[in-house]
């Protein structure tokens, strides 16, 4: 028995949802530590001087490994090097209901940014590449390795809420200019 | 027609193991360091780099942008990657070199298999509509492949256990294989089973791995490398999807790639299978024509090491190396992706 | 050292999938408790209907009612469900060739025991009892009574 194409046009819904489960690898116990203790540690390579926050385990411009004895820190005080302003819209997942600050923070002693901070106590308009920022740490208890994984960028947000100015003055473009991310 | 004087000049591998601490770049970075150094070569001479990895596997997404850092991409380097087992990269970086305007070329796969619940992300490789929403998993694929395998009067559960106690001895001699030693085939026939009429032992291990490969063309081939491994032949096939409208217990599509690979069904030294799930040796063997005795799988094979995204780069290095070494003259690898056997590469390797 | 923490995450995809006039018309079908294939230029029924003929390329518009009942072609067992799984207890992944298709379909057969399962065995379908626009609107097959 042939029958017609239904007119109706179906949507499937399909929620897939997956989760994954490791162990921080050795070089960001020592750095999650190191956040806990309200120190920001990196690794510096030992070809090129670059400091990558967190440590890789190598320098992704030499190819050379890196490891614990290459370990320095960094200041918590760093330099706004790009932002934007992100009107949130609904949709899955989404937590924010208002415009927020998403900045790239480069660390002093730092050569890569911390990507997506939170910029607090300056308003939107008044943000600026070059200003200069310090982090606004959690308090001692509140710290924990929530959000540092394996992969992407690394993270602070779980000991550190949010950078707000330092007012020191602004940085030159030139002295930042080779790490805009 | 295809050129036939690209060879596999450097490799390198990690080990498998179940739980690595290391990321995935930093399984790389050594690796892919020790290939171009075996090769003798300056990752800054490397005309075109090719990686495979999986980002579903892996649990995030972009992965494999942080995995090219293994390759030095500062200045930007060419480069490209597909979403496959490595095997497939050195198939695109094979057709690069036909090009001509280069004569080299990294390949790498990589895969941690670890964080992830493999038997339930893998269900998203398959048909969204029909059969990813039912979360059928690789191993009841293989089971029901299995099953027609018994039921067309193909093989036994013996067969089946004969081809893991083969590739747990092999794995004895080769220090990358997770799973390997002595077992009687009468005791692993004793194990219950997990997808019946497939035992643990029939399934591959759960594992995290990557392998490096650097191909060279012509002359220069010559100068990196005093016998190199020469690509005769590469080709790859793939078949439908839906598993129930295609026969599982042959494969078509590994025939028809090692035809068009060239091999002619002369004497092979090595034969390494990406049989992920026991039957499927059987099912190659039969697809590819090979003797009873043939030396297949000497590695032990995946069922000894299946770091996932690499394992079918692994079998082009683990004849590739045996024909460098001189131990082998003519070898044959095979990659597979997808489910219960569905795309099948070939890979048909000489030395001089 | 102390114990390495363990980092989990979640990553989450809500897909939302049109599905066009013959994925579509197949998951309308099991709403009202029939299953459709397509028939081929050569004559032949795949089950589950595909928009193509996969050996020739051919469009393919001939949907055809089949079933109720089918024929396990192939089987395993499955001891141990996933929570991906259709069913949460140990069940069959099955081959199930409807009756009049030329191919097969992968589902579930909910048989009690692997005792009941054997290539050839008659299962029916079963159905979801709110469908959803899912493959499992049929919710699996069982033994044929």
């Amino acid at each position: 028995m042939s029958t017609s194409t239904p007119k109706e046009n179906l949507v499937m819904e399909h929620l897939v949802s997956l989760t994954y489960s490791e162990e921080l690898t050795p070089i960001l116990e020592r750095y999650v530590d190191a956040l806990i203790d309200g120190r920001i540690v990196g690794h510096k390579c030992p070809s090129c001087g670059r400091v990558y926050v967190p440590g890789k385990g190598y320098c992704p411009i030499c190819v050379v490994p890196t490891t614990d004895a290459d370990e320095v820190e960094v200041g918590d005080h760093g330099t706004l090097t790009g932002f934007t302003i992100i009107t949130p819209v609904a949709y899955y997942g989404q937590t924010e209901t208002e415009p927020f600050v998403y900045a790239s923070v480069l660390l002093d002693g730092s050569d890569s940014n911390l990507g997506g901070q939170e910029v607090v106590g300056v308003p939107h308009d008044k943000l600026r590449s070059g200003m200069r920022l310090r982090a606004v740490w959690k308090p001692k208890s509140e710290r924990s390795a929530e959000g540092v994984s394996n992969r992407g960028w690394g993270s602070v947000s779980s000991v550190i809420d949010a950078f707000e100015p330092s007012g020191e003055p602004d940085k030159d473009r030139a002295e930042y200019e080779e790490h805009i991310f | 027609m295809a050129a036939t004087d690209i060879a596999v000049v450097g490799y390198a591998q990690t080990p498998s193991t179940r739980r690595a601490r290391e990321s995935e770049v930093q399984l790389l970075v050594p690796i892919v360091t020790e290939a171009l150094q075996r090769a003798g070569l300056d990752r800054r001479e490397v005309g075109f780099t090719c990686a495979g990895s999986c980002d579903y596997l892996t649990g995030g997404p972009f992965a494999f942008v942080s995995n090219l850092e293994a390759a030095g991409a500062w200045p930007p380097i060419s480069e490209s990657h597909v979403e496959m087992d490595g095997a497939w990269a050195m198939y695109e970086a094979w057709v690069r070199l036909q090009h001509g305007d280069i004569d080299t070329a990294l390949v790498f796969g990589s895969g941690k298999s670890s964080p992830s619940k493999p038997e339930e992300m893998w269900a998203q490789q398959l048909d969204p509509y029909y059969l990813a929403p039912l979360g059928v998993d690789p191993a009841s694929l293989a089971g029901i492949q299995a099953r027609a395998l018994l039921d067309a009067g193909k093989a036994t559960e013996r067969d089946f256990a004969n081809v893991v106690v083969r590739s747990r001895r092999n794995a004895k001699d080769n220090p990358n294989a997770q799973v390997a030693g002595d077992f009687s085939v009468d005791e692993l026939l004793a194990e219950p089973y997990v997808r019946a009429p497939l035992r643990k032992h029939d399934l591959p291990p759960i594992s995290d791995g990557a392998v490096a490969v650097v191909l060279a063309r012509g002359d220069r081939a010559r100068a990196l490398c005093k016998r190199p491994a020469w690509i005769r032949g590469l080709d790859h096939r793939i078949e439908v999807h839906q598993p129930g409208m295609r026969d599982l217990t042959t494969s078509t599509s590994t025939a028809l790639a090692a035809r068009k690979a060239g091999y002619d069904g002369g004497p092979l030294d090595v034969i390494e299978l990406s049989s992920t799930f026991s039957p499927q040796e059987l099912i190659l063997r039969d697809a590819l024509g090979v003797d009873a005795d043939a030396n297949v799988n000497p590695s032990g094979g995946p069922l000894a090491a299946n770091p996932v995204m690499a394992t079918g780069l692994v079998r082009i290095v683990e004849v590739a190396r045996r024909i460098v070494e001189g131990s082998a003259s003519r070898g044959l690898a095979h990659a597979t992706g997808g489910q219960v056997l569905q795309h099948n590469l070939v890979c048909l390797m000489e030395g001089d | 050292m102390s114990q390495p923490r363990i980092v989990e995450s979640t990553l989450e995809f809500p897909y939302s999938r049109t599905l066009g006039p013959v994925v579509g018309a197949f998951l309308s079908g099991l709403r009202e408790h029939r299953i459709l294939g397509i028939r081929t230029r050569a004559g032949k029924v795949l089950v589950p209907p595909l928009e193509y003929d996969p050996n020739t390329g051919d469009a393919l518009d001939e949907l055809v009612e089949v079933g109720p009942q089918g024929t396990v072609t192939s089987w395993t067992w499955v001891d141990e469900p996933t929570p991906k799984h259709p069913l949460d207890r140990p069940f069959a992944f099955a081959l199930v060739t409807p009756d009049g298709a030329a191919t097969a379909m992968v589902h579930a057969v909910d048989a009690g025991s692997i005792d009941r399962m054997s290539t050839g065995m008659r299962v029916q379908p079963r159905w979801r009892a709110e469908p959803h626009n899912m493959i499992d609107d049929l919710a699996c097959w069982e033994p044929a009574s």
